[in-house]
């Protein structure tokens, strides 16, 4: 394919924003629209950005596919793992197992103050959504553009 | 206003299919999603919106491009038409 300037320019001046507004999406997703699998896309097409402009070689200098690969996996058996910690210790899978929240809350029941275990529980379920988003992000972004990276290499 | 952008995604999809070049199909399907994330917008689901932006016109669009630049870019309108 025949490369212009403009590409070039462009894609080296947009695809850092791209990866500050795909962090954005995974990290705000469980207060504002977004979330792990859009972040995660948002960031895999600043690294196509990147192949298409540059090459795939200088993608790849800066995004391993061997380290991708790594990424992808590791993010798939984590989050298998964050969903059976939660069946062990009996919150059912990929229910909200932080400790610390689920105590809080268990005091202020005893207690009887239901607005406080509210609270509490609230809490600990978005740190226990932004953890998974976090997962969920890092996973799609290495598959996606593994899959692309993969495509353009081979063809 | 979802009849209008309903209206909307129609044509370009019809155009998309008739157009001659493929280049000028793929970026038309383009249009049709990013369309269809306003149809989303309107619909009150930022969610699928930015699903569909990220997705639809993001990493599809591009995608399709490079499959046409590795097959070939004209319609063979065949005898069977």
């Amino acid at each position: 394919m025949r490369k212009t300037d403009i590409l070039d320019v462009v894609a080296r001046k947009l695809s850092p924003y791209m990866f500050l507004f795909g962090l954005y999406l995974v990290s705000f997703g469980d207060t504002s629209p977004g979330g792990g699998f859009q972040g995660g896309v948002v960031i895999a097409s600043g690294i196509i950005l990147l192949a298409m402009a540059r090459g795939t070689g200088a993608a790849e200098a800066l995004f391993p596919a061997s380290r991708l690969t790594v990424l992808e996996v590791v993010g798939y058996v984590v989050f298998l793992a964050a969903g059976i910690v939660g069946v062990i210790l009996g919150v059912g899978f990929l229910g909200d197992w932080f400790a610390r929240g689920a105590s809080v809350a268990a005091r202020a029941a005893t207690v009887g103050d239901t607005a406080t275990a509210t609270a509490a529980a609230a809490a600990s379920a978005h740190r226990f959504v932004f953890l998974l988003n976090l997962i969920i992000g890092v996973k799609v972004a290495a598959g996606v553009s593994l899959i692309c990276l993969t495509l353009f290499r081979e063809t | 206003m979802t009849e209008l952008l309903l209206a909307v995604i129609l044509v370009v999809a019809v155009l998309a299919m008739r157009a001659g070049d493929l280049l000028t199909s793929v970026i038309l399907v383009g249009v049709m999603s990013l369309v269809s994330c306003l149809l989303f917008l309107h619909l009150a689901a930022p969610d699928v919106a930015l699903t569909e932006a990220a997705v639809g016109t993001g990493v599809g669009s591009v995608v399709l491009i490079w499959i046409v630049f590795k097959t070939q870019r004209r319609v063979d309108r065949g005898s069977d038409r």
